[in-house]
């Protein structure tokens, strides 16, 4: 069976054609640009040849069409015709509290993602062109909405909850809904598939961290809490995103800098953060280079986003009692063998202890960092969410 | 691995599907002075490719800079970010060709105030909407920047004047995001309602306003600032008072003397005795305090005097 992810942004569609039989990728890339001058279309080949498709793509719609022109044809593409697409997955930013899981699409669900546009004006609207797009493009192939909040909606409600009027809850339904849940949830699934535990008797902590980052708790495979919130400003210090902050400030600044709310909005999500402090860059590699040139305040950026982690982690493992297993994902959990180590020594209170010298070879694999002696199992798991809105995609498929 | 193949992307599309260009993906800009860089910018800022207009070389340089300036303002007020400025001055281009406009399907003329005199020029301006009608495609929609000047008049001479319209942007309170929008007598519905499309595409409230001189901004800010002039004639209040009252007491964002100071008074006399000609009602005749600071050429925030006095980046000094 060959399953479509698409994955669609305010200006952008990312795509990945797998082949869930022999779990090969049959083609994967995405437009960039929808809509502005110098649009273009990356696809990367079965064999990895890169392939940078040229010229006006004015929408969503369009893309799509450009997608599936490219992966159905001969020169570049993975499939004879359309027919050989058999289902398609699409990411969808937003559930609210409409949606615990994944769901096959129907007019009624379609409905309710609408729903959900007044909690997520910037990010539904794209996944709904995604979905309208393949209404018309494939009319007969199900399509399936995988929400990056699903997985969070397990969360007791003392964790969703703010501390403000109740009635703004039920007027606005203003909680924490967590973002990144496909992505924990695939990383701490698969994390107990590698060690060989049992994922429902199991307290582990996820930590998402890249240029967006968030940190979740799980236990026995349910998310209980999660650092992003209404938002994804909520939380980790990213790279362009303050995360926590006293709300004071946002008061004060709006009345000293006279700027108004899309102003704050854009000042918290796009000049702040690991960008907004080191003054140089969101781009954590840049960051390195700058503390070996002596910046300090490139060191400062990381020693705050680094303490911000350790400070969820801590507050996280008070939440679940004690923890069994903590993973490392995103681009930086991955990557950045220092911020890694860094976080984890300064865990060894509770029993962390991980191997130095492996720690500091391993990027973007599946690894067990911790020593035999460490209480908690310490673990990367690189992210695949496309691989798991595939994976939804098709059971959710298989059953219809 | 051999490099990355580069090719174009049409011969990758599905269907025959028409392709026709999505609404507004493209727009002209005539004349790029306050208003006219304000239209771009805004449009730009959208997601839509600007093509503006200007006389020559010197004024396109200028019109750039106006625009970055206005873009670096908003950077450091927290607005908008470095790279989103680059995307953003990536999508306008100047020219001082007409033919350039070739492929829009909305233009908008806003010919600026003659620089000394704030006089509108209307001989001009209907010149530039026979320029349009001749390089513009027949479904293509050419509006006017208005407040006074009435679009039926300009778009007379036209040979389709149902695609005609008269737009009038608030520019003088920064960010207020508002457009009133003013068919004029031969206006077409559709031309309205992609009009009202086109300020919901660049999020823009808008308000319809039936062609009239002043239209509701333009009368409703000149009253209250020849009444204001009239408090401070008669030495019931200062400046600062009046627009203290208006900004605590009323909750306006800015007083009508600092709004003043800002549109500028040699447009603020004009604009009054247009709608005193076209009215014939005393209430519009200029106040006695603005034609004396016309006459002495403190024209407000664009010559550091007006009913304030400002420093060079336009910040009240007393």
């Amino acid at each position: 069976m060959n399953i479509l992810v698409l994955n669609c942004g305010s200006s952008s569609v990312k795509y990945k054609l797998l082949d869930m039989a022999s779990n090969e990728e049959l083609g994967t890339g995405g437009v960039e640009k929808i809509g502005m001058k110098g649009s273009f279309l990356k696809h990367i080949r079965r064999d990895g040849q890169k392939v940078i498709l040229k010229g006006e793509i004015l929408e969503h719609q369009l893309a799509i069409e450009y997608i599936l022109g490219v992966l159905t044809s001969e020169k570049h593409g993975a499939i004879k015709s359309l027919e050989e697409i058999d289902a398609v997955g699409h990411r969808v930013v937003h559930g609210g509290e409409k949606f615990n899981s994944s769901v096959l699409i129907t007019d009624e669900v379609i409905q309710r993602i609408v729903e959900c546009i007044d909690i997520a004006p910037l990010h539904n609207p794209p996944n709904l062109a995604g979905i309208y797009a393949i209404n018309e493009l494939l009319p007969s192939v199900p399509q399936v909405a995988v929400f990056d909040t699903a997985f969070h909606q397990t969360m007791p409600d003392y964790a969703y909850m703010y501390g403000i009027p109740y009635s703004l809850y039920t007027k606005y339904g203003i909680r924490r809904y967590g973002f990144h849940g496909t992505s924990h949830r695939y990383v701490s699934k698969r994390a107990c598939e590698f060690l060989g535990m049992d994922y429902s008797n199991t307290k582990m902590i996820t930590a998402h961290i890249g240029n967006g980052a968030s940190v979740c708790a799980i236990q026995n495979g349910k998310s209980v809490d999660t650092s992003m919130g209404f938002t994804p400003v909520e939380g980790l210090m990213m790279g362009t995103r303050s995360g926590d902050i006293d709300l004071g400030i946002v008061t004060f600044l709006m009345e000293k800098e006279m700027i108004g709310a899309s102003y704050v909005s854009t000042l918290f999500n796009k000049h702040s953060g690991v960008l907004g402090v080191s003054g140089i860059s969101s781009d954590m590699r840049d960051i390195e280079n700058a503390i070996k040139d002596g910046n300090e305040r490139a060191r400062l950026a990381l020693d705050m986003y680094e303490y911000r982690i350790k400070k969820y982690i801590g507050s996280y493992t008070a939440a679940l009692n004690g923890i069994d297993v903590l993973v490392f994902t995103g681009g930086v959990g991955e990557n950045q063998t220092k911020s890694r180590q860094k976080i984890c020594e300064s865990l060894a209170f509770m029993g962390v202890e991980i191997d130095k010298e492996l720690n500091a070879v391993s990027r973007g694999k599946e690894v067990l960092l911790s020593t035999p002696n460490s209480k908690v199992k310490v673990v990367i798991i690189p992210t695949d969410e496309e691989f798991m809105i595939a994976k939804d995609t098709l059971e959710i498929v298989e059953k219809k | 691995m051999a490099e990355e193949i580069i090719e174009a992307i049409e011969r990758y599309g599905l269907s025959k599907r028409n392709r026709k260009r999505t609404l507004f993906s493209r727009i002209g800009v005539v004349g790029c002075g306050k208003e006219g860089s304000l239209i771009a910018t805004t449009a730009a800022f959208s997601g839509m490719e600007v093509v503006f207009l200007e006389v020559n070389e010197e004024g396109i340089a200028t019109a750039y800079k106006r625009i970055e300036a206005k873009l670096d303002k908003k950077i450091s007020n927290w607005g908008l970010t470095e790279n989103e400025k680059k995307v953003i001055m990536g999508r306008i281009t100047g020219t001082s060709n007409y033919e350039d406009f070739s492929g829009c399907d909305f233009v908008i003329e806003a010919i600026r105030y003659h620089d000394n005199t704030g006089v509108r020029r209307i001989a001009q301006r209907k010149e530039v909407f026979k320029e349009l009608e001749r390089v513009l495609s027949v479904s293509a929609i050419i509006a006017s920047n208005v407040s006074t000047v009435i679009v039926t008049d300009l778009a007379a001479e036209l040979e389709h004047t149902d695609r005609c319209i008269g737009l009038h942007f608030l520019s003088n309170v920064p960010d207020s995001q508002i457009i009133e929008i003013v068919p004029g007598l031969n206006t077409s519905n559709e031309t309205f309602e992609k009009v009202c499309q086109f300020a919901r595409m660049i999020n823009y409230d808008y308000i319809p306003v039936m062609e009239s001189s002043g239209l509701v901004s333009i009368r409703m800010f000149l009253i209250q600032l020849n009444e204001a002039c009239g408090i401070l004639m008669e030495g019931i209040s200062s400046v600062e008072d009046i627009d203290k009252v208006l900004t605590v007491g009323f909750g306006h964002r800015q007083g009508v003397f600092r709004t003043a100071d800002q549109m500028g008074i040699e447009k603020i006399v004009r604009l009054l005795e247009n709608l005193w000609d076209e009215y014939g009602s005393l209430k519009y005749k200029p106040s006695p305090v603005i034609l004396r600071l016309f006459r002495a050429k403190h024209f407000g925030v664009s010559t550091n005097r007006g009913f304030y006095t400002y420093d060079e980046q336009g910040n009240i000094l007393k």
